[in-house]
């Protein structure tokens, strides 16, 4: 500008200058009467400087939200202060079509318009100015920003959602490991007991035949006593007969035997049980009884119960369910144990009650205590993996997380009841049939 | 507070000029509005950085808000921000011809165009008296709907300590309330304590 010489000479390089800055330039007066419309107005709009001038604004372009503009400009005529509209509130006030006809984006030219306030000479604000900028390209580099931001977030859940999931897998390996060891061990132990237990058993038999005829033989020879006639042999007898005490070792002997008996019957029942249990050779999925399955489980465990609980069953009639019965049981096992724990040893024998039924195409197994319940924190964290409410060392806190796991494998669900020292208790839902498997 | 930026006089001096620029503003205010504003006394005072935050929330009073920034820059140089109480902005929709759905972007614009021309009347009205010339940014949203103790983040600011004039505006007979400080930093009231000066000497 310093090189210019003559006023008219830089009004003429200003009136080059609006009309082809590569901004849009208009102006209107109060009434909304168009006094500037430049190049860039003219070229995007389609309308010619020549057709706008001394036109109104909202005549010529009746889209614009009319009172709202007036209002803007008005604002802007009497505080004299520049007013804005920003693309990404109101993505355009002219509506353009953008520069990409061919390459696409966006469907209008986003737009920044400024309001600048045109003073008369005397300092009224006669016309206001606005000034429109294109600002398509950084609309569309901020919507791939956007785009990828979003992306980037629904990656992040993805990831966050596998790694509480690896975790769980994690957690459950660690404890069917566990398990499967555990069960290795029984099934071994089992089989193990099983030889001794096949000669005890088998020997018994023969011992107890033996019995029954020696004592037989006695019985046989006692009404003989009367015809001996050596008195010396006679009271022999008589006090070796009162020294063993004879009677009563007739009437125990066969009661022994038979309490041996049952005691084997009771190992063979334990061993069975433990077989069940473990069922090492059995991940497949099979059609079990659950009543069974909870019994034999209840057989494992009944050391831990039988001196603090008695156990109510309420067994219902159920179909075999398709299941892992070893996994089940080990559920089982786990709600029945947590039970016994749960119970108040101040307050003397607990109940455990053990119920099952059948609705639908659902099954259901309850384990109901009366011992101390839940605080809202345990029942919040009961299935969270290493939550323990029992002292350091004592419990793994992965007994109800594998449990929940195991149930879920079978597409079924815990519901969970619970009140301070009124107790808790367990529902384990599942599906008799895995493929139909769907909420009741 | 002792005022360690400016002296008495130009205390004294800014205090009448933001009463004077105030009552214009909210003449002119009511001519876009509509409606008579009332506004209160402006209360100067200086914070430091760590202090800012602190008392916007003060000024705000408990519960949620919406704040609006613009820069003013020229001789004198600062950043207002314009604090809305909960909703009450969009008491002001008809008042500004918006229509009746107020979706999120244009509820946003809405905020803006209120700070715009609250922040415009009240600057320009001060700096008219002070006889200098300010120019304005685009406003932009500081914060929105968010405690009043998050409007704004102590660390993000840069000013070791400002200078903050405050001043409460209400409608008659609408909810909307507003409050809209003037924050100038610490290296720019040279120019103000010289602007002032001058109007000392002028009256």
């Amino acid at each position: 500008m310093t090189s210019l010489s003559h006023p008219g000479e830089s009004c003429a390089l200003l009136g080059s200058l609006v009309e082809r800055i590569d901004v849009g330039i208009f102006a209107v007066d109060r009434t909304g009467t168009v006094a500037l419309w430049n190049r860039f107005m003219a070229v995007h709009s389609g309308k010619s400087s020549s057709e706008m001038l001394g036109q109104n604004l909202f005549a010529m372009f009746p889209e614009l939200p009319r009172p709202w503009l007036e209002k803007k400009l008005e604002s802007v005529f009497v505080l004299g202060n520049n007013a804005f509209t920003l693309w990404e509130l109101r993505p355009y006030l002219f509506r353009f079509p953008h520069n990409r006809p061919i390459t696409g984006g966006l469907d209008t030219m986003r737009q920044n318009v400024t309001f600048l306030p045109l003073r008369t000479p005397g300092g009224e604000v006669s016309l206001v100015c606005g000034t429109v900028f294109d600002y398509t390209e950084t609309a569309l580099a901020q919507h791939s920003l956007h785009d990828a931001i979003a992306a980037l977030n629904k990656e992040k859940d993805a990831q966050a959602q596998l790694i509480v999931k690896l975790e769980a897998a994690q957690n459950q390996l660690l404890q069917s490991e566990k398990m499967a060891s555990i069960g290795q061990l029984a099934a071994g132990v089992a089989h193990e007991i099983n030889n001794p237990i096949g000669f005890v058993n088998s020997n018994l038999q023969t011992l107890k035949k033996y019995c029954e005829q020696m004592l037989q033989l006695i019985s046989t020879y006692e009404p003989t006593e009367a015809q001996i006639t050596d008195s010396g042999l006679l009271s022999r007898i008589s006090n070796l007969k009162q020294a063993l005490d004879i009677e009563f070792l007739q009437e125990d002997l066969p009661a022994l035997i038979k309490e041996s008996e049952e005691g084997l019957v009771r190992i063979k029942k334990i061993v069975e049980d433990l077989k069940d249990f473990s069922h090492v050779n059995e991940s497949e999925w099979q059609y079990a009884d659950i009543n069974a399955g909870l019994d034999s489980t209840l057989n494992v465990v009944w050391n831990e119960v039988k001196y603090k609980a008695t156990v109510d069953k309420h067994y219902g009639e159920l179909p075999a369910i398709e299941c892992l019965a070893a996994q089940l049981n080990q559920v089982f096992m786990n709600l029945i144990v947590n039970a016994v724990q749960a119970l108040d040893e101040s307050k003397g024998m607990g109940t455990i009650t053990l119920s099952t039924g059948h609705q639908d195409e659902w099954v259901w197994v309850e384990v109901r205590d009366n011992g101390r319940g839940m605080s809202d924190e345990t029942r919040r964290r009961v299935f969270e993996p290493f939550f323990t409410t029992k002292p350091v060392g004592k419990g793994t806190g992965l007994g109800m997380s594998v449990s929940y796991n195991i149930v879920q494998k079978h597409h079924g669900r815990i519901e969970l009841t619970t009140a301070p020292d009124e107790g808790s208790c367990f529902r384990v839902w599942v599906p008799v049939k895995q493929a139909q498997a769907a909420a009741p | 507070m002792t005022m360690e930026f400016i002296s008495d006089d130009q205390r004294d001096a800014l205090q009448e000029v933001a009463n004077i620029g105030m009552g214009q503003a909210g003449a002119s205010i009511a001519r876009v509005l509509g409606e008579f504003v009332e506004l209160s006394v402006p209360r100067i005072s200086t914070v430091d950085a760590a202090g800012i935050p602190a008392a916007l929330a003060a000024l705000a009073g408990d519960g949620v808000a919406s704040a609006v920034r613009q820069a003013f820059i020229g001789e004198l140089r600062g950043e207002a921000i314009a604090i809305f109480s909960e909703h009450s902005a969009h008491d002001l929709a008809e008042l500004l011809a918006y229509g009746d759905a107020l979706d999120a972007p244009a509820g946003c614009e809405l905020l803006l165009d209120i700070g715009n021309v609250l922040v415009g009347a009240c600057l320009g009205g001060i700096a008219g008296l002070l006889r200098t010339e300010i120019g304005f940014s685009a406003p932009s949203l500081l914060a929105d709907q968010v405690a009043t103790s998050d409007l704004i983040q102590a660390e993000t600011i840069a000013a070791r300590c400002a200078l903050l004039v405050e001043v409460r505006f209400g409608l008659e007979k609408r909810v909307f309330r507003c409050h809209l400080v003037m924050l100038m930093p610490e290296d720019a009231l040279a120019a103000l304590r010289r602007a002032l000066d001058r109007f000392i000497e002028e009256f």
